[in-house]
């Protein structure tokens, strides 16, 4: 899974790294027992040596894992600070006065997700947001909790009722990406996917246009016919 | 003329011994008959969250597949969060503390023995009404039930009642017979037992009820909560009445964050008894062991927030949680660096509870490892709620709980019994063990870390590039289940078949050594006066010296102890 937008950039490069940490710690540790039972086994014969360490021995132990930590630290705070910070609407993405972000709200229910989008329109499990542009979505939910995750374009982000979270992100190409709520939130929680779809800035604002248009021809029509006395 | 007096009967080795009946056990306030009700309940119940385990990667072996419905995969869930984590793992750890922490300090018993009995009692009750919901509907809100799915408005049968109540009641029988444990260690000790002296096992023992006394009424306060809000209208958890349901993440967190650092503790220490007497060796240095373990208690438990790196909190709170446990890094290393130190230079013989020790240590290394990613925020947002968590977590547990557990088991079964476990048995079942969690959850990193499956689904989809991993995955668990039901089998053989072990089968440095297998009902009859950490090993020294300066011994002569 490829990341597509400056924020999961971070956070793939940090698996990484933290893959390689990891696999050297798993190693050292096993390697070193491995090789002390090897070694000493007492069909060898060599007597045991009753010795015991010191508190220096254990300090300078103690300090290198210490050091290890911190360094550790750093980079963990250097990476998410990368990975939070809002990227800017780049020259070819959607324009907003106050270089402000595209502001969608995500609302999570069992077992959807709706986008409603600045011009009131809406739309139900695919997203479409304008390439280059700084997308943020407000979380909601208006059930249980769950997570808004789609890998490519940013980290995952729980949707608490009564609480809104925030995912915040600028898609550097076009296509189609999807995503999994990630939090247990009933029978149908595993059905409950995402699509995003990046398109051009004109394709974006042609689709909220016309989606708008339609809800709204929708609601007339609905309307409509209830003053005609013909729907129950 | 009056008949003669009977002679009473030869006094050879003690009383004669009848089994206990189960009268005798139901009403026994004795620590040793109290920790194996644990021991053996905690047991059973491994053997039925692996089957739990079993159905579950059944269900995800192939993609999209209809063995279980949502449903019955969610309750399965429930059913063996709940199971592998207070019926199965606390309970063996608390099991083995409650049996040998005493006899470790030299005490006739425990301090409060009718608190630790109810204590022992209560958590039976815990599963049984569990496992009764069965008959009705079992909770379908998972491992962890989060607020609100787990309100009545979302999952109105009573599973979740069921739930907890079920935990209520194990988690109040652990923290009384935490009590017991933490009274009996302060008031009990052999003369000349100093603090200092204690053996690591029983300073875990204190840690870990301790740990015990913050985390319990934590759950229990939050699962009173719960009920409360399901039962009576309460709104502690209703996020738009002015509840938060973050409340409840908190509070579980903290308990389940306490509970994963007191199995590692459990491991470690009994690994950590294991390793100085199979290698001839003493414990590199105690003092930096025992205060690896408290550090790691206080630390994995203020590192709870780990678990909600994608929660609405602040960004603060995430940086807290991360240097929290990215500071573990220096007690659990320090453990490791000095059990492996403590073989280097010595002796060893390569036993069963040794090489399931060795085990431990390296599926222990393997999820803490991982755990290490989780922490940093950045990563926590990637890897979190997917199929990469249950495998660094499992890894930890599995080593600690499982393979911990069962290095333990084969450790103090002599003592319990009176009988070892059959030696070749436990190596087929250690290999098998060790292959099959290599292969339950290995694939498990690559398929959340790369591919982003997500935890806690009933099903995966089609052509999601994690097919392979998951039948992997569902092959190893197979292969982790035989293992355990091996050392399983093995138990419950070697109860009447097994060899037969007298006193000290290891040569342990440890009082519980110096008692009978299976000690006498008030533990021992005499009381060696304790000079050092090492009291067995004085014992010996000092029968030896003496050897070497009186007459050869008549055949049947009993060496005083010095």
């Amino acid at each position: 899974m490829e990341p597509h937008s400056p924020g999961t950039d971070q956070i793939e490069t940090l698996l990484w790294i933290g893959f390689v940490v990891g696999t050297i710690l798993v190693l050292a540790v096993n390697l070193g027992l491995l090789y002390a039972l090897r070694r000493y086994r007492a069909a060898r014969g060599a007597e045991p040596r009753q010795a015991t360490g010191g508190a220096g021995l254990q300090l300078r132990v103690g300090g290198a894992l210490g050091a290890f930590a911190v360094a550790l630290l750093v980079l963990g705070i250097v990476f998410t600070e990368n990975a939070r910070e809002a990227p800017a609407t780049g020259e070819s993405g959607l324009q907003i006065e106050d270089e402000a972000p595209l502001k969608i709200t995500a609302t999570g229910q069992q077992w959807l997700w709706r986008y409603d989008y600045p011009n009131e329109a809406f739309s139900y499990y695919k997203l479409v947001v304008p390439v280059d542009t700084q997308v943020e979505l407000d979380l909601l939910s208006t059930d249980v909790v769950h997570t808004w995750d789609v890998p490519a374009l940013a980290g995952k982000r729980d949707a608490v009722p009564g609480k809104t979270n925030e995912a915040v992100f600028r898609a550097e190409e076009e296509g189609a990406y999807f995503g999994q709520s990630a939090t247990l939130s009933g029978q149908g929680y595993a059905a409950m996917r995402t699509a995003v779809e990046v398109v051009s800035p004109a394709e974006y604002e042609e689709f909220v246009e016309t989606t708008q248009e339609g809800i709204q021809e929708a609601q007339d029509r609905v309307v409509e016919r209830i003053e005609a006395g013909e729907t129950p | 003329m009056s008949a003669p007096a009977k002679r009473p009967p030869e006094l050879v080795d003690g009383f004669p011994r009848r089994r206990p009946r189960w009268t005798e056990i139901a009403t026994s306030a004795d620590h040793k008959d109290l920790g194996r009700v644990l021991i053996a309940a905690a047991l059973g119940f491994l053997f039925l969250a692996l089957v739990e385990l079993l159905l579950m990667r059944l269900q995800l072996a192939i993609p999209e597949n209809t063995f279980l419905s949502p449903v019955t995969f969610n309750r399965m869930l429930s059913l063996y969060g709940a199971t592998a984590v207070f019926f199965f793992a606390v309970p063996l750890a608390l099991g083995f503390f409650y049996y040998v922490a005493p006899l470790q300090i030299g005490a006739r018993g425990t301090a409060l023995p009718r608190l630790g009995q109810i204590g022992t009692w209560l958590f039976v009750a815990g599963p049984a009404v569990l496992y009764a919901g069965i008959l009705f509907t079992p909770s379908e809100a998972g491992v962890n039930p989060l607020p609100p799915l787990s309100d009545v408005a979302f999952l109105a049968d009573n599973g979740v009642d069921a739930w907890a109540a079920a935990t209520g009641l194990a988690t109040l029988g652990f923290v009384l017979i935490a009590i017991d444990l933490i009274a009996t260690l302060r008031r009990r000790r052999a003369p000349g037992m100093a603090w200092r002296r204690l053996p690591v096992f029983a300073w875990a023992a204190a840690i870990c009820s301790w740990l015990l006394l913050a985390i319990g009424p934590v759950l229990l306060a939050a699962l009173t909560m719960l009920l409360i809000d399901r039962n009576y209208d309460g709104i502690f958890f209703a996020g738009d009445a002015g509840g938060s349901p973050l409340l409840w993440q908190h509070l579980s967190w903290i308990f389940y964050s306490g509970a994963y650092m007191l199995l590692l503790i459990f491991a470690l220490a009994a690994i950590a008894e294991i390793v100085p007497a199979l290698a001839r060796k003493p414990l590199f240095n105690r003092g930096a062991v025992i205060g690896s373990l408290v550090a790691i208690a206080v630390l994995g438990t203020l590192a709870w927030m780990q678990n909600m790196l994608t929660a609405p909190i602040g960004i603060g709170w995430m940086y807290f949680a991360m240097t929290m446990s990215l500071a573990l890094i220096v007690p659990f290393g320090l453990v490791l660096f000095n059990l492996i130190e403590t073989l280097v230079g010595g002796a060893v013989r390569m036993r069963a509870p040794l090489l399931f020790a060795a085990g431990a240590i390296s599926m222990i290394s393997i999820g803490l490892a991982a755990e290490i990613s989780h922490s940093l925020p950045a990563l926590g947002w990637r890897l979190q709620h997917t199929v990469d968590s249950t495998a660094a977590t499992h890894f930890a547990l599995v080593g600690g709980a499982v393979f911990g557990g069962f290095a333990a088991l084969h450790w103090w079964f002599p003592k319990m019994t009176g009988r070892t476990m059959g030696e070749s048995l436990a190596r087929f079942s250690f290999w098998t063990m060790v292959a099959g969690t290599l292969l339950a959850f290995l694939p498990l990193f690559l398929a959340g870390g790369f591919e982003g499956q997500v935890i806690d689904a009933y099903k995966f989809f089609d052509a999601t590039g994690v097919d392979t991993y998951n039948l992997l995955a569902t092959i190893g668990v197979f292969l982790l289940a035989i293992g355990i039901l091996m050392t399983l089998a093995n138990a419950l053989l070697s109860r009447e078949g097994g060899a037969a072990a007298g006193h000290d089968p290891w040569g342990g440095d440890s009082l519980e050594w110096f008692a009978l297998s299976p000690p006498d009902p008030h533990n021992f009859d005499l009381l060696p006066d304790v000079r050092s950490p090492r009291p067995m090993r004085d014992i010996r020294d000092a029968i030896a010296h003496r050897s070497e300066r009186a007459a050869t011994p008549q055949p049947g002569e009993r060496q005083p102890v010095a």
